[in-house]
């Protein structure tokens, strides 16, 4: 008797995942060819969510621009504002008083606490683990709760301006902000102790989506998604802003580059992100918050260019300007839109199931992807 | 690995997981016994928001000086970048006010620009937040929803400004009236001091004096 | 310790807990008072039925369906708040005291609701699939014996029965996946199949295990052979793994995250059941609950004694333990993540059907002893 193999082919299978997939973490559809349950190739088609906001932002006085940046990364609006702030301010040459770039690089961190705490509630839901969610939400909700009661606003707050900031912290906040971090330690044992160590969640994790070393590289993946793949890369350490210099804080970097090394970065970040708001409290200043802008804000003909670490890595902004009100070009360099970018390299041969872990744990927005 | 050696770690994998998940369920059964229930019954009971909280708009209402503190001076709505407010003025200056200011919240970012170009004080965010409609037109609110104290106050802030620009009006009218007066005066006067010129020179020229009053038609 | 820290329960949401483990505590007083009542002034109707068979049978049926129906809408209720409160929220809270009624109301939207049927679906089977998934999870409940009396069909082949009958579900569920035409409802149908098809094997052997120590195939028999000792007391060494196995294979025969992939909503939105709507879709869902009960019930047979204990009528204890296995269930869904269907497959394969092997052998071995 011969023994003959026949390799099993089907025709493939074309799958529309999105947009209105309940996993696509916004308006994101991926055209995703199966065979079987395999990915043979996937397509990103993103466009969904286009705004026009840099454009809109060109026709628009300096000052008026900020507001547009929290539709770009809705989850860390205040990081998005720092982006563009820092931009203004470099093209005007405002210096921001040193209270005003504590209170900036504590609201930045206190909304990358809840950036990431979103994650990890949708990465857990992508998984299944849907409790972890409601945790995970229950805590951001008393984060969003201090930020309502510095900016007024829960989502997206506009207060990181060109020149600082525009109020200093109300009453009482430290102490609440303190009693919170001091929870949030057990709160972030208990997701570990949820999902860290759970099998399954490993077992979903471990290995898959894999990023090496190179293809971070070249395809210019930044924030946890490279430290998750062993590049020691935080724009807050190498090229620091605001008084990120003088914090103290560790970049966690994982060198696997699988979904569980992004998403131990993530965990990690947080505790250090702990960290600087506690020194942001202890260290800052007295005085000012907020450099006075001239009424009507003419910058010097030129251009600038300013590099912030948003949650989901390096946020830019390019401003130019002919010394007129209006700048005449205005561009952001989302991270979420260069993840996105991985994704065609990295589906292919995965299962679907794996489509869903593996976008979760690029944590991208997708009003940064489209502006 | 040899066979029993994979055997052992199959087992010892068994266990662990196990472990981890009777972790896993142990915080979910903390949880369940022991923790505070955060879910807010919503609309029965309402959240407590806080005093900065970007709400609503109301123009205060100065009871001072019976009127909105609003002078129409068009800051707000030049610190807009959707062009969320549109106003109309009434009279112009230190007594200026506005008749109409209406605000389009479908377009609104409650990003508090317009608030912090107030120099004034007219204009703040309260906490009022149920703001959703069923109908387009719903979302523009007038002077009279946003006033505080409703269409009363802004009828008094109407009659206030109007009686403040009719006095002053009429303050200017008397002004122009004292100074018209003056300079008739004055031209009289002239008339007169040219009469006696005139008188004094008529032996010389018998025709009138080419400065004449404006009021003569020359 | 983080426990204390960390949000502590309010008093009066402390006083609520107080409030439900006294009615529970009343319910069962009440319960336990049972056979104390008249129950000989019902005798003259149950002769009437016992002299017509064919009505008897059918007055079963139908007492049973509609017992499971409501037990069912009540389970949904359950499981909601359950998932609420270890979600540190508080459910369903609108209809009725505390939301209890909150699934009836659900029931009553769904059947008034429109029927959509996709433009592009197979209409026969599309319609014909729920009741396949329903018909079997019905059937199943009729060989159990909530009590010594009180058994749809004593039949001396039950445990065999119950099995082939339930495995018969997933045809439905594959004619709904199929019938959609939705791609993931076809995949969502194929991986409920290959998942049920593969789950079933451990399951069986596990079942076969019991049968051979207790040396019958009718539940009713089973039960009673474990008057003294529950099956899990007498043989540990046995049926302590045994139970875990079984534990395993029930969560995936009911769809049961960490094995709820047939309707993973993350990757396949619902499954098998996305393009189902209204009436069709409670079906599902009242199928899936009665699974849960069945399967549930059946490990509390096979392990936990059935309705042996103390003080309590037999009904009581059989739906006492029924329960708290529910509970166990649900509380494993609401903890774990959800595994990929290869590692679910390769987890069947390479770790429970050689395990429920060897376990069946042993306890082959133990019983020629
Ligand atoms: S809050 Fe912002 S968008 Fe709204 S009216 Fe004021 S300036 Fe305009
Ligand atoms: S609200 Fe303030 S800024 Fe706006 S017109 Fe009135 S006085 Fe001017």
């Amino acid at each position: 008797m011969t023994l003959t193999t026949t390799e099993i082919t089907s025709p493939g299978m074309t799958l529309n995942m999105g947009p209105q997939h309940p996993s696509t973490h916004g308006v994101l559809r991926l055209v995703v060819e199966l065979d079987g349950e395999i990915i043979q190739s996937c397509r990103p088609v993103i466009g969904y969510l286009h705004r026009g906001l840099e454009k809109m932002m060109e026709a628009r006085p300096y000052r008026h621009n900020v507001p547009f940046t929290d539709r770009l990364d809705y989850l860390a609006s205040l990081n998005s504002n720092l982006a563009i702030a820092q931009a203004i301010e470099r093209i005007g040459n405002v210096t921001v008083p040193e209270r005003g770039q504590y209170l900036r690089v504590l609201l930045c961190e206190i909304n990358r606490l809840a950036s990431h705490l979103v994650f990890l509630g949708t990465f857990a839901t992508d998984l299944g683990a849907t409790t972890v969610f409601l945790y995970s939400f229950r805590e951001r909700e008393r984060i969003l709760d201090l930020l309502e009661a510095m900016t007024g606003a829960r989502l997206t707050y506009n207060w990181i301006r060109a020149g600082g900031v525009p109020t200093d912290l109300p009453e009482g906040f430290g102490e609440r902000l303190t009693a919170f971090l001091d929870e949030f330690q057990f709160a972030l044992d208990e997701y570990d102790r949820l999902l860290t160590g759970n099998r399954i969640f490993r077992a979903r994790c471990e290995g898959i989506g894999v990023i090496s070393r190179e293809m971070a590289v070249a395809y210019g993946a930044s924030g946890p998604v490279a430290r998750g793949s062993g590049i020691a890369y935080d724009i807050r350490k190498v090229a620091p802003y605001d008084v990120y210099d003088r914090m103290e804080f560790d970049v966690p970097v994982y060198t696997e580059g699988d979904c569980m090394a992004r998403y131990r970065v993530r965990v990690e970040e947080m505790r250090q992100s702990a960290r600087i708001i506690r020194q942001c409290l202890r260290e800052m200043p007295e005085g000012e918050t907020m450099a006075k802008l001239p009424k009507i804000f003419k910058p010097p003909p030129g251009e600038a260019y300013s590099r912030t670490e948003s949650p989901r890595g390096e946020l830019s902004c390019y401003l130019s300007s002919d010394g007129s009100m209006n700048p005449t070009r205005v561009h952001f360099r989302a991270p979420s839109f260069f993840h996105l970018g991985l994704l065609p390299a990295m589906l292919p041969g995965v299962k679907v199931a794996d489509v869903i872990a593996i976008l979760g744990s690029l944590d991208t927005v997708l009003g940064e992807v489209d502006r | 690995m040899s066979a029993t050696d994979r055997k052992v770690n199959v087992l010892l994998d068994i266990l662990i997981s196990l472990r981890s998940f009777l972790k896993g369920m142990w915080v979910t059964a903390t949880n369940l016994v022991a923790r505070e229930k955060v879910t807010l019954q919503y609309p029965y009971e309402k959240p407590q928001v806080s005093p900065r909280y970007r709400g609503l708009f109301y123009l205060p209402f100065n009871e001072k000086e019976q009127r909105l503190n609003c002078t129409g001076c068009t800051l707000c709505e030049q610190a807009c970048p959707t062009k969320v407010i549109s106003m109309t003025k009434l009279g112009a200056g230190k007594h200026g006010g506005v008749s109409e200011f209406n605000m389009d919240l479908g377009r609104c970012m409650f990003c508090n620009l317009c608030i912090e170009a107030c120099p004034f004080d007219a204009i703040y965010m309260g906490s009022a937040y149920e703001l959703a409609s069923y109908d387009r037109d719903a979302s523009v609110f007038r002077i009279e929803d946003l006033a505080q104290g409703g269409k009363r106050s802004v009828e008094i802030n109407i009659k206030t400004i109007s009686e403040a620009l009719a006095e002053e009006e009429k303050a200017k009218a008397a002004k122009a009236k004292a100074a018209a007066e003056a300079k008739s005066a004055a031209d009289a006067k002239a008339a007169s001091a040219a009469e006696e010129r005139q008188a004094a020179e008529k032996p010389a020229a018998s025709e009138p004096a080419p400065s004449a009053s404006p009021e003569s038609p020359a | 310790m983080s426990m204390q820290r960390l949000h502590p329960r309010s008093a009066s949401q402390a006083r609520e807990i107080l409030i439900g483990v006294v009615i529970a505590a009343l319910i069962l007083a009440a319960l336990s008072a049972t056979p104390l009542l008249p129950w000989h002034l019902l005798d003259p109707i149950r002769a009437y039925f016992y002299e017509r068979p064919l009505l008897n049978n059918l007055a079963k049926a139908v007492l049973l369906v509609s017992f499971m129906a409501v037990q069912c809408l009540f389970l949904i209720w359950m499981e909601r708040k359950f998932a609420g409160w270890l979600q540190a929220r508080l459910g369903p809270m609108h209809v009725g005291w505390k939301g209890v009624l909150q699934t009836f109301a659900d029931a009553i939207k769904l059947l008034l609701k429109e029927d959509i049927i996709p433009a592009l679906a197979d209409k026969p089977m599309f319609r014909l699939a729920p009741y396949l998934v329903f018909v079997p999870a019905m059937l199943t409940l009729m060989v159990l014996p909530f009590s010594p009396n009180l058994v749809g069909f004593d039949y001396h082949l039950g445990a065999l029965f119950a099995l082939s009958i339930s495995t018969t579900g997933a045809l439905g569920i594959l004619a709904a996946g199929w019938g959609a035409n939705n791609k993931y409802s076809v995949l969502g149908g194929m991986r409920a199949v290959a998942q049920l098809l593969s789950y079933e094997i451990p399951m069986i052997l596990i079942v076969l295990c019991v049968v051979t120590l207790k040396n019958t195939m009718s539940l009713t028999q089973i039960v009673e052979r474990q008057a003294g000792l529950w099956n899990i007391v007498a043989h540990p060494l046995l049926m302590i793994p045994g139970a875990l196995i079984f534990f395993s294979c029930a969560l995936a025969e009911v769809y049961r995250a960490p094995f709820d992939l047939p309707e993973a909503e993350s990757e396949l939105v619902s499954g098998f059941h996305t393009e189902y709507s209204g009436m069709r879709f409670a079906i599902f869902y009242i199928a899936e609950f009665a699974n849960n009960v069945f399967t549930a019930g059946f490990a509390a047979i096979l392990f936990f004694g059935g309705w042996h204990g103390p003080v309590l009528p037999p009904i009581a204890w059989f739906t006492l333990k029924t329960l708290l296995l529910i509970f166990l269930m649900m509380w494993v869904r609401w903890t774990l993540p959800r595994l990929r269907i290869d590692q679910m497959m390769s987890f069947c394969w390479k770790l429970l059907v050689p395990a429920s092997l060897i376990l069946f052998c042993l306890t082959a071995l133990s019983v020629v002893w």
